[in-house]
């Protein structure tokens, strides 16, 4: 009752919705679970002329692991992906993320696709894609591409899918074998934004750290890799000082935003101890 | 005996089945037409121009309309309830909430400039969107602690100050005397957050007029059917007798539903001018910004102790926001509520305040559960922590130390109010043994040894419940006389119908009167009816607010219910022939003393209705009603104790512990009273670490607008709390009740924000303005790491 007046087209095959949206392009807006788009449309925040219902896509609710690769499909729900053993298996910092994706009812709707194609700044996945090399597959009327989650987040609210296409899946390589991984955040209350969370994956060989990885959700206008932390890690031996010195570099590597709910220096005191905190717990759980 | 039994609530089958018949539920003959609200984005700006051409022309709408159309009508504001009083005696600078803009300014955001009536909902919000309005924006301020300052732009400037008045209380040499020969005195300046209920069921409105009989109904989401009909001889100039006010089932109240807000005066407007009925479903974000907003004090506070931490005196200057306009009730906090309960639970011989309200240009503040009171233990609580700290005493002996001591009840504190009967002490010691304080604060030792920052947070108060009686309501500023009603309508089968004047949204009335009027009438619980809500068929009522409902309403289905069993008594007798007095009545039947001669009570009421053959001097029926006046107020007390832990990094607050013992008198329900008590407790912590109406300084704009920005607390934020209870009788009513349905939202603030205060008190923090979220805590850590070095 309480958005703009807007057309909407509930198509059964894909097919139908790559038509709809090379017709309309701008015009157009796919809705998934609606968790997010819903809200800003009862806000008029957005004026869209006509949304387009994937929900009746058949085939698309999959979450898989084949061949090294965790495939998950546009119209695959929190709950299922949350539950699902195939993301435990292939990554854990997935698995550990995702109790702290939104409550219960959303989760119900929320797919994790729509959650990547929305990037609210602080969302947990899109840092997640981040640090786990995802690739997003969009298919438009004109056809299939492949983008690497670093290109596919651009900016606020934004990724680099084009307006004529869907999310069709995300793939997600399978964490290399021995890889530790850890997550912490700190939101109002369990479920909410994060004020600011931190993921971070680890491995180790020979007494060293490699191939650290460390994201950052709620620091800016999307996820955030902090780079300069993982390179003060390689080669380090794993330990409380290695870990302070890397989320002492992961908080300088930030500039962060302030708004009603963190200022700047707390979002990057969060930063320094939870970059910490997910660290040596991704140490603690390689081996 | 019903009363002291939980039993389960007669209403919770309907709502849990979703079977409940909300003002949105209700259906009419006509089609309901739907109303829209065009409402200022600015805190305080001029009108220049409306232009309302296109919305009128679009689909479905039958009415655009503005303040011109209604100062054109005629129409008026509704008066406040509670109208202020400045100490000096004069009037207050009043300047009630419009319902629509009439004087071409808007003085917050929010307020409601034209409304379009339309076929449906939507049709209504499309026509809204089209009015066009030209604002001239002004200088505007939302901040409470300043408003009085040199430069603040002024909300009335008519008035030339935005001071609405000044009240002063108490003793105020004897307090200055007192603090100037402390042995110690603490200071602290403690702002109280301002908070909205945020209740379950947004306020929703519909409005008919039946143009044959020339009669209006309101159906409306308010917690005092009777005293709307009052709003509107103001508003509409509706006479009390031509308007039906129907409040059905209402999703939560908690004071926010007492008020004549514009919408619900504005749809039956809506509804004379299109002859159709018209209804408004506030959505959340109208209802975060337009419901009452709550507390907002600004105070600083001085209390003296001596060497042994005896408080000698204590001394308050608050600024008390009123918002842009004063609200119907809101004085009865400030010139009440609030004053009125300063000395809490302590025996302390000088006390003194002053009280500044203030115009800013935000939402209206009114009362919400606690009104006052949760305002006055913050303040004097976060003194005494404070205080305790300073004097390295221990913070629970220190209290201990300063408790009024049982002999002293009836206690009359240094504010002149007596507390008729208490048992703090009592209390004190319960809440120890529950909590196990000493090992507490072993462990307390322990985790900080280990940099674990674990807090200990202690509240103590009394509560003024239960208003009136009416002379005593009246001299504290009332002009609506705080007594209650209830009809007890025996029919002829001998099945009963209690009418009250209370209405119940979510205090489980029709379980609770029922078990009152059950034992007075010695019949089964089942065989009761309760209607309440509805002025067509209430002979009067009040209304429930300030957990009154039971010492006034309650107290009058008791004594009308008396009444009838005296009446049918005298009927049961002539049959049975024997003298009244003989006769004893329980489980449905008279019984002569001594003798096993009965006679059903059904029997006994078909008598009183159909048979001629009675007393001469008896009137046919039974049914009685009764105007109950309480002899007295009442004063519940409580003593909270909870332990929080506070992440030495992120700064997030865990409440891991939550206990609270209270002194309610005679306990009707259990099992609903521990409701009322966990409701509170729950509704206390979100004031204490989450909720916040915020706006921003600078625009005025408001940023608490939905629920992702105004947090509430969910189940698993809270702990399961450890309850406990002791009773000592309230003296003004006969069954001994205190009200218990603000304990929670009293002290839970106080309580908590003391826990994080006792955490991290030996890193130099002092006070952390609620709600205490992590980045509040985190500066204020930062802040005292700087001033140490
Ligand atoms: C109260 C609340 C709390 C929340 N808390 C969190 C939280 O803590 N963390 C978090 O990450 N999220 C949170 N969310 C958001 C939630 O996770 C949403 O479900 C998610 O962001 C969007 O998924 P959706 O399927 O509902 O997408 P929709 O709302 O349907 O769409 C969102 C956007 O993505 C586009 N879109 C959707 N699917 C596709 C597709 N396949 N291809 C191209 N475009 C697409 C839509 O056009 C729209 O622009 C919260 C939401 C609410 C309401």
């Amino acid at each position: 009752m309480k958005p703009p007046p807007f057309d909407y087209c509930c198509p059964d095959t894909l097919d139908e919705v790559l038509t709809l949206l090379a017709e309309h392009g701008e015009a157009a807006k796919v809705i998934a679970g609606g968790q997010s788009l819903v809200p800003m449309l009862n806000l008029r925040a957005l004026h869209p002329g006509v949304l387009i219902d994937i929900n009746r896509l058949p085939g698309l609710d999959h979450i898989s692991l084949e061949d090294g690769q965790l495939r998950v499909g546009a119209l695959a729900r929190h709950k299922a992906v949350l539950e699902s053993a195939a993301v435990s298996e292939a990554s854990p910092l997935m698995a550990l993320a995702y109790p702290y994706v939104s409550h219960g009812p959303i989760r119900n709707r929320g797919t994790l696709c729509g959650n990547l194609c929305h990037n609210d700044p602080a969302s947990e996945m899109p840092a997640v894609a981040l640090a786990s090399g995802a690739e997003m597959v969009l298919q438009s009327a004109g056809g299939t591409r492949t983008v690497a989650a670093e290109d596919f987040f651009t900016g606020m609210l934004s990724t680099a899918a084009e307006a004529n296409e869907i999310l069709v899946e995300v793939r997600v390589p399978r964490a290399p074998a021995g890889q530790g991984a850890g997550f912490h955040e700190v939101s109002p209350r369990k479920g909410d934004f994060a004020y600011v969370a931190v993921g971070a994956t680890l491995q180790v060989a020979d007494g060293a750290c490699t191939g650290a990885r460390i994201v950052c959700a709620g620091v800016g206008d999307g996820p955030h890799r902090a780079y300069a932390a993982e390179d003060a890690l390689t080669g380090a031996a794993p330990g409380d000082d290695a870990f302070r010195q890397a989320a002492a570099a992961a908080a300088d590597s930030i500039d962060p935003s302030e708004d009603f709910h963190a200022d700047a220096d707390y979002r990057r005191d969060l930063v320094r101890s939870l970059t910490r905190r997910a660290l040596a717990d991704a140490a603690s759980r390689c081996n | 005996m019903y009363v002291g039994q939980a039993i389960r609530r007669r209403e919770d089958e309907r709502f849990l089945r979703g079977r409940g018949r909300f003002v949105e539920d209700i259906t009419l003959d006509q089609p309901i037409a739907h109303a829209a609200f065009v409402r200022s984005p600015h805190a305080h700006a001029a009108v220049t121009h409306v232009d309302t051409a296109q919305a009128a022309a679009m689909p479905g709408v039958l009415a655009v309309l503005t303040g011109a159309d209604w100062t054109a009508a005629g129409h008026g504001e509704a008066e406040g309830v509670w109208p202020v009083k400045d100490m000096s005696g004069a009037d207050s600078r009043t300047a009630y909430r419009p319902l629509i803009c009439v004087d071409g300014v808007v003085r917050c955001v929010g307020e409601i400039v034209a409304m379009v009536v339309a076929e449906d909902r939507h049709q209504a919000l499309d026509a809204a969107e089209a009015i066009e309005v030209a604002y001239e924006e002004k200088p505007a301020n939302t901040i409470t602690a300043g408003a009085l300052d040199p430069d603040i732009p002024l909300v009335h400037p008519a008035f030339g100050t935005n001071e609405v008045m000044v009240t002063e209380h108490g003793l105020k040499e004897e307090t200055e005397a007192a603090l100037a020969n402390a042995h110690h005195v603490t200071e602290v300046v403690v702002p109280t957050n301002r908070v909205t209920a945020a209740s379950m069921e947004p306020r929703a409105y519909l409005g008919h007029y039946d143009r044959v009989n020339d009669r209006y109904t309101v159906w409306t989401t308010n917690q005092a059917p009777h005293i709307v009909r009052r709003y509107f001889t103001k508003s509409l100039h509706i006479p009390e007798h031509k308007l039906r006010v129907i409040a059905p089932d209402v999703g939560g109240g908690f004071g926010m539903k007492l008020y004549h807000y514009p919408e619900e005066g504005l749809v039956l407007w809506g509804a004379i001018v299109c002859d159709r009925p018209v209804r408004w479903v506030g959505t959340r974000s109208e209802c975060l910004l337009g419901d009452t907003h709550a507390r907002d004090h600004h105070t600083v506070g001085r209390m003296g102790f001596d060497e042994n931490g005896k408080i000698l005196g204590v001394k308050f200057e608050t600024l008390a926001a009123f918002g842009a306009y004063e609200s119907q009730w809101q004085a009865s906090i400030t010139n009440a509520y609030h004053f009125t309960m300063l000395s809490l639970a302590y025996d302390i011989p000088a006390i003194h305040t002053q009280v500044r309200a203030v115009y800013t240009n935000a939402t209206p503040v009114d009362a919400y559960r606690g009104a006052g009171r949760p305002e006055a233990v913050y303040q004097v609580e976060r003194m005494i922590e404070n205080g305790a700290q300073e004097m390295g005493i221990d913070p629970l002996e220190l209290r201990a130390r300063n408790l009024i001591p049982p002999e002293k009840f009836p206690y009359q504190t240094a504010l002149g109010i007596t507390y008729d009967s208490g048992d703090p002490p009592v209390l004190m010691g319960k809440i120890k043994a529950l909590a196990d304080y000493d090992a507490l604060r072993a462990e307390q030792a322990r985790l900080r040894a280990e940099g674990q920052w674990m807090g200990i947070g202690i509240s103590a108060f009394f509560d003024m419940a239960g208003a009136g009686p009416v002379k005593m309501m009246n001299d504290l500023g009332a002009k609506v006389g705080c007594y209650d009603v209830a009809s007890v309508r025996v029919h002829p089968d001998g099945r009963i119908t209690v009418f009250a004047g209370s209405h119940s949204h979510g205090q489980g009335h029709e379980t609770t009167w029922s078990q009152i009027a059950a034992d007075r009438l010695g019949c089964d619980i089942d065989h009761i009816d309760l209607v309440e809500g509805d002025t067509d068929r209430v002979p009067m009522g009040i209304g429930t607010w300030g957990s009154r409902s039971l010492s006034t309403a309650g107290m009058a289905v008791y004594t009308a219910a008396d009444r009838v069993v005296a009446k049918a008594k005298r009927m049961a007798a002539h049959m049975m022939e024997c003298a009244p007095e003989d006769l004893d009545l329980a489980d449905g039947e008279f019984t002569v003393k001594g003798t096993d001669r009965k006679l059903s009570f059904a029997a006994v009421a078909n008598a009183s209705y159909h048979s001629g053959d009675r007393p001469s001097d008896l009137e046919i029926g039974l049914e009685e009603t009764s105007f109950f006046d309480p002899a007295d107020c009442t004063y519940p007390s409580a003593i909270h104790l909870c332990v929080v832990l506070v992440d030495p990094e992120t700064c997030a607050v865990t409440l891991r512990n939550y206990w609270a013992v209270d002194d309610v008198g005679t306990v009707i329900n259990p099992m609903v009273l521990h409701g009322q008590v966990h409701g509170g407790l729950v509704q206390g912590i979100g004031q204490a670490l989450m909720e916040e109406c915020a706006y921003d300084a600078e625009s005025g704009q408001y940023l608490s607008g939905t629920f992702m920005d105004y947090a509430i607390p969910h189940a698993e934020d809270v702990p399961s709390f450890g309850l406990d209870a002791h009773f000592t009788r309230a003296l003004g009513n006969p069954l001994g009740a205190k009200g218990a349905g603000e304990s929670g939202t009293i002290g839970a603030p106080a309580c908590i924000c003391n826990g994080v205060i006792d955490a991290l008190w030996h890193l130099g923090v002092r006070q952390i303005t609620q709600p205490m979220t992590p980045k509040k805590i985190w500066r204020a850590i930062e802040d005292a790491k700087r001033t140490q070095h």
